[in-house]
């Protein structure tokens, strides 16, 4: 019996194609379908298998989730719960010999900009007992985040005397300049150290790497999960190849997000699902099974622009 | 001849036998008339035969990676029942707090925005596992069974040291103890009225019963072991046998479709509670370590769904971690507005810069405890160690003081002991064990005392090569008895047989006359003879859960 964890990674949006849809006028909300589709393979039948999918939208004050289903083939049961960090979980297992296993998960949000955010605090504010209290566990570096003195150091250099607000914007286009945008250079044990050095990395790296340095510059930082519709101009009706996605969120008063993979702001083309300390919280997929080796999975990501 | 406790010396600490040289306290007045008389020499020479009942039984305990002999002195420890009734309430508001503050960790979290305690201190324990956050349980109980260690300080009174809400083990000891020390020093059992620990195993399935999902009308419990090579295999074959339910590893339980049931010879039975006597980290492989193979895939997931109850819960240890444990007076006052019966001894958090200074400059007088050491790894007693060890220790606190807590040393009480043919004052702690079944946190009377055997050795944790004392909570005197201006004469003039047949009404303990003494010395030993039986029979290969599945490969 093997037991092997299974898992897949966020890699970010790859380049989209060229637009067939009718042209519409940007507006500050879109309605958006997302197929999330991942396929595993194995050597031969594998009897058991036990699964968290997170892949149900969030519903915020700037996400309304309209739809969502979770399907899997073979049957399974399935258990929902919300978890400690506030993603939706579907938890399933499924016993019939099988050798392929397919989850897709289908939603229907809408999505616009951030909300209005209080004004930022200052730095003496964010060194307060409170404050350090309050976000002790997104302030401390975790083994995916964690970033040695002297990255630290220049970014401290870099930021100067800007505002917690600002800070958080220079370090997230700093990590952008120092990383190119590279599917296959890492993998999903990859930290951010790792990363950093080799300079390349996709969506999960960069906002670890990211999440890492405003840690470390005491700005509490969240990693979130998501999806990223990659056309700014996308017509509606087109389905267009998109990918699991990875950003960013860190706190100077209220919580601001932004995504240092594409260096923009959260807006209507971005669906997210959670949010946590790093990858390892938020992971679309994860489980274990017995039974032969995997063979191998594909992940797919179809997003829609439908308003 | 000299007499058995003549010359017994006294030191600073509080002797829990004697007030005064030949002076017993209270309680061991009837002890001391009936071994007094002794020499060291008989003594020894039933302390052996009890050695020899203990080791044909096989109780063991794995020290330093060795199955050893768990010593057990044959002086017994004597507590009195009102001093019992302190404890009793004192270790029951405990656990009530305690539970309060999981259900609040693990919920709301109103402790955290009511500022008592700080968030980091639940965040940054290993022992706070996100994965229980929002888990209910049915009858609300995660702590269905724990243990508090107590100490007795200079002046007499209790002190907790620690709180074990997580696996606490040793109860199988006391059950053993009694039942071994009933044998050899029958005696003792019948000028005495001791409150019975027998029941233990009764109290401890009702309270995992109470803790089923409750559409479940006749739930079945089963207990989770390592297997045989854990350290405390011998307990849980004796919990699952005197319970009389079955003794499972993880590749005996399958959890499908959100629902646990063991593999039996006679197909899949439903399992409803599961008391687990594995760590967390290895208990559900979908959420904890994915290497664990002695875990049941899926189990924690069927407990969100409320289709099965584990016990005791899981993330408990961030409950009981050494940090915590400075705040539980706090969380008394709070969750229960009530005042520690228990207190805590004289702690120190290295949270300021001043406290660490102060600490790092009283090492040598202090005992600093690693927050996440458990069994007694990691304490320096600063009073007894050497300076290179202090040294050690200094680094070590100055580079992360969070992960130690500073204590002003308890001169630990010392109970007589027999050490070489002589009896010699030894450190000695207890253990209460108690049992919550959700209506009343039940406390058996007495617990385990564990002695240090070296002398002026002050860690008595079992994994440290310590021994063990049978631990008696003794009932009232009759009136008559109370009367008598002295014991010795009591002793003389009255045989158990000549005193009152019948038992004060609302007695708690057996009768003090010589047939039910004996009937309860006949249940005691027969109870031992099975006892050993029953470690027999789950050697490997040799029981039930050889018989289910095993080889046929394990789904998780």
């Amino acid at each position: 019996m093997i037991v092997v964890p299974q898992s897949q990674r966020q890699t970010g949006p790859t380049q989209f194609h060229a637009q067939t849809g009718p042209v519409r006028v940007p507006s500050d909300r879109w309605r958006l379908q997302v197929v999330h589709r991942s396929e595993f393979r194995y050597g031969g039948p594998v009897r058991s298998s036990y699964n968290e999918a997170r892949m149900t939208p969030e519903n915020s004050s700037r996400q309304t989730t309209l739809r969502s289903r979770v399907e899997i083939e073979p049957t399974a049961t399935v258990h929902a719960y919300r978890d400690y960090w506030g993603s939706t979980v579907t938890a399933f297992d499924t016993h019939g010999p099988h050798t392929e296993l397919v989850v897709q998960a289908t939603s229907v949000v809408e999505a616009g900009p951030e909300p209005e955010l209080p004004d930022p605090v200052d730095w003496a504010e964010l060194a307060t007992p409170d404050v350090l209290d309050r976000f002790g566990e997104v302030l401390r570096p975790t083994p995916l985040t964690a970033m040695d003195a002297p990255v630290v150091q220049d970014v401290r250099e870099l930021v100067g005397d800007a505002d917690p607000r600002e800070a958080g914007q220079l370090v997230c286009r700093f990590v952008h300049g120092h990383m190119e945008y590279l599917t296959g250079s890492t993998n999903v044990k990859t930290n951010a150290m790792q990363a950093w050095t080799t300079g390349k990395g996709v969506c999960q790296d960069i906002s670890h790497v990211s999440v890492g340095l405003l840690r470390a510059l005491g700005l509490p930082a969240r990693y979130v999960s998501g999806y990223l519709h990659p056309r700014p101009s996308a017509g509606i009706g087109t389905a267009v190849t998109g990918e699991s996605h990875a950003w960013v969120e860190w706190w100077d008063g209220g919580w601001s997000g932004f995504d240092p993979t594409n260096v923009a702001e959260i807006g209507p083309r971005h669906v997210t699902l959670g949010r946590g300390r790093d990858y390892s919280d938020v992971p679309p997929l994860k489980g274990i099974f017995s039974g032969p080796r995997s063979e191998g999975s594909t992940v797919t990501v179809e997003v829609t622009r439908l308003a | 001849m000299a007499d058995l406790f003549d010359g017994y010396p006294l030191g600073q600490q509080w002797d829990e036998m004697f007030a005064a040289p030949g002076r017993p306290r209270a309680p061991y007045s009837g002890l001391f008339t009936s071994l007094q008389p002794m020499s060291g020499e008989e003594l020894a020479a039933r302390a052996d035969v009890l050695s020899q009942t203990y080791r044909d039984a096989g109780v063991t305990f794995a020290h330093a990676g060795e199955e050893q002999p768990f010593p057990l002195d044959i002086v017994p420890r004597v507590i009195g029942h009102q001093e019992w009734a302190v404890i009793e309430r004192g270790v029951g508001q405990r656990v009530r707090a305690l539970e309060a503050f999981l259900a609040d960790v693990y919920g709301a979290g109103q402790v955290f925005a009511d500022r008592v305690v700080p968030r980091s201190v639940v965040t940054t324990s290993a022992h706070f596992h996100r994965a229980a956050h929002g888990l209910v349980p049915p009858n609300g109980v995660r702590v269905h069974v724990s243990g508090i260690d107590l100490v007795r300080d200079e002046a007499g009174d209790f002190r907790v040291l620690e709180d074990n809400l997580r696996s606490p083990s040793g109860v199988s000891y006391v059950i053993t103890n009694r039942a071994a020390m009933s044998q050899v020093l029958p005696e003792l059992f019948a000028d005495h009225r001791i409150l019975p620990v027998a029941d233990y195993p009764g109290r401890l399935l009702a309270a995992l019963k109470a803790s089923a999902p409750p559409s479940v009308a006749d739930p079945t419990v089963v207990l989770l072991t390592p297997g045989v090579y854990n350290s405390a295999y011998f307990e849980h074959a004796l919990l699952a046998r005197q319970m009389g339910v079955e003794l499972v590893e993880g590749r005996d339980l399958v959890c499908s479709g959100g629902q646990v049931s063991m593999r039996t010879t006679d197909g899949q039975q439903r399992v409803d509670v599961i008391y687990r006597r594995i760590d967390d980290e290895f208990l559900d492989p979908v959420h904890f370590r994915s290497d664990s193979v002695i875990g049941c895939a899926g189990v924690l997931n069927a407990a969100r769904a409320g289709r099965v109850t584990i016990a005791n819960a899981v993330g408990n240890g961030v409950a009981d971690d050494k940090l915590l444990y400075t705040w539980v007076p706090d969380l008394i006052q709070y969750y229960l507005g009530e005042q520690p019966i228990l207190q805590n001894a004289d702690t120190y958090r290295l949270d300021e810069p001043d406290t660490v200074e102060w600490v790092l400059a009283s090492l040598d007088q202090l005992v600093l405890k690693p927050v996440d050491g458990s069994g007694g790894k990691g304490i320096v007693i600063g009073p007894r160690a050497d300076e290179r060890t202090l040294e050690e220790l200094a680094v070590k606190v100055r580079s992360s003081p969070r992960d130690w807590i500073a204590q002003k040393p308890i001169g630990l009480s010392t109970s007589p002991t027999l050490i070489n043919g002589r009896i010699a004052p030894r450190h000695v702690d207890l253990r209460p064990f108690a049992v919550n079944d959700g209506d009343d946190v039940w406390v058996l009377p007495g617990g385990l005392t564990r002695v240090a055997l070296p002398e002026g050795e002050l860690v008595v944790n079992s994994s440290q090569g310590g021994g063990s004392k049978d631990t008696w909570v003794i009932t009232p005197p009759r009136p008559a008895v109370e009367s008598a201006p002295e014991h010795e004469v009591t002793r003389i003039e009255f045989t158990t047989a000549d005193l009152p047949a019948d038992p004060p009404a609302q007695d708690p303990g057996p009768p003090n006359d010589n047939a039910v003494a004996q009937s309860q010395q006949q249940q005691q030993t027969a109870m031992f003879a099975n006892m050993a039986a029953g470690r027999r029979r789950a050697e490997p290969g040799d029981g039930h859960v050889g018989e289910h599945g095993r080889g046929e490969g394990a789904p998780c």
